[in-house]
């Protein structure tokens, strides 16, 4: 394996900061998704479960990558 | 757009910024003027045997929202997308009892179409990777020669964040663990892990979170916590 680059480290480490001894798998963000994103947009609190979500996008590049597709989708519209 | 369902006519969703009014709330046509959005009964629509009006405008619905999405990629081709529109109907019809309600459900049909087209483009990008490479990588992950001292530049507390990385991979994550964080580094994702973990998302999401939890737990014990790593790697 090739020596890590300053970024892979920084980007492992950073992940690590933000680990929660409970979070949301992929599944439960996805479930809260819609709501999380129409939320967003409207400037409204997140609370309970959206702050879950919140979270669980900070540590998951897969679902942040579909919220930004979607918030794409819905501002567009 | 309007509907015409049966006898009656409807306006499909529109998206004006509010997120929190009545999702099933049926209105006639002939009253929109009279209020400030519409939601059309998508699940009752589609649930009914004559479906086939409210199958074909959320099919269009999802390939407008989809040409948004993907409209930055250049490796997605308009027959793609008419692929993923027509998955993602079918995986909206077979899913139409989960839908709560807690957003609009056009909403809630986009989530599950932007899922499925990024998880196909995902998989395309990374089908040819072999978990016995990641896996040889993943023993290698806690070498000086993969992570140096000095990877993080010359600075005492950074040298010293990275070894007591280093020894935290060594002494507290599974081969396997190894294996994901190896394709976390490469930012390979957790669909792909999956795919060659032979697991289900849900697991492969643990097995990561167990090996971040068991990392997160040594460095904090050696006085590296997590605002010591906000402060350090402030972006």
């Amino acid at each position: 394996m090739k020596r890590l680059t300053p970024q892979q480290i920084e980007g492992l480490v950073r992940l690590i900061g933000q680990t929660r001894e409970h979070e949301f798998n992929c599944a439960e963000c996805q479930r809260n998704i819609g709501e999380f994103a129409e939320r967003q947009i409207a400037g409204l609190p997140l609370e309970g479960d959206l702050a879950g979500v919140e979270q669980h996008l900070s540590v998951c590049s897969e679902c942040r990558e579909e919220f930004l597709a979607l918030e794409k989708i819905l501002r567009a519209s | 757009m309007v509907l015409r369902l049966g006898s009656e006519s409807w306006e499909s969703p529109r998206f004006p910024g509010r997120a929190d009014f009545p999702l099933t709330s049926r209105h006639r046509l002939d009253n929109i003027s009279d209020v400030v959005e519409t939601e059309v009964n998508w699940p009752g629509a589609l649930r009914a045997t004559e479906n086939s009006e409210a199958v074909t405008a959320l099919r269009r619905i999802l390939l407008d929202g989809l040409r948004i999405a993907l409209r930055e990629r250049t490796d997605v081709n308009e027959a793609q997308l008419e692929d993923f529109a027509q998955e993602a109907l079918l995986r909206i019809l077979e899913r139409l009892d989960q839908f709560a309600g807690r957003s609009r459900f056009t909403t809630w049909a986009h989530s599950i179409a932007v899922n499925t087209a990024f998880t196909e483009l995902r998989r395309k990008r990374w089908q040819d990777v072999s978990l016995d490479v990641l896996a040889a990588e993943g023993q290698q992950l806690s070498e000086p020669a993969v992570l140096p001292d000095d990877a993080l530049g010359a600075d005492e507390e950074r040298t010293r964040l990275v070894g007591v990385l280093r020894k935290a991979v060594a002494e507290k994550l599974s081969a396997k663990q190894r294996t994901a964080i190896v394709c976390t580094l490469q930012e390979m994702p957790i669909d792909q892990i999956v795919a060659l973990l032979g697991s289900n998302r849900n697991s492969a999401y643990k097995l990561l979170h167990d090996a971040r939890r068991a990392l997160k737990e040594y460095l904090t014990a050696e006085g590296i916590s997590p605002e010591v790593i906000r402060t350090a790697f402030a972006p």
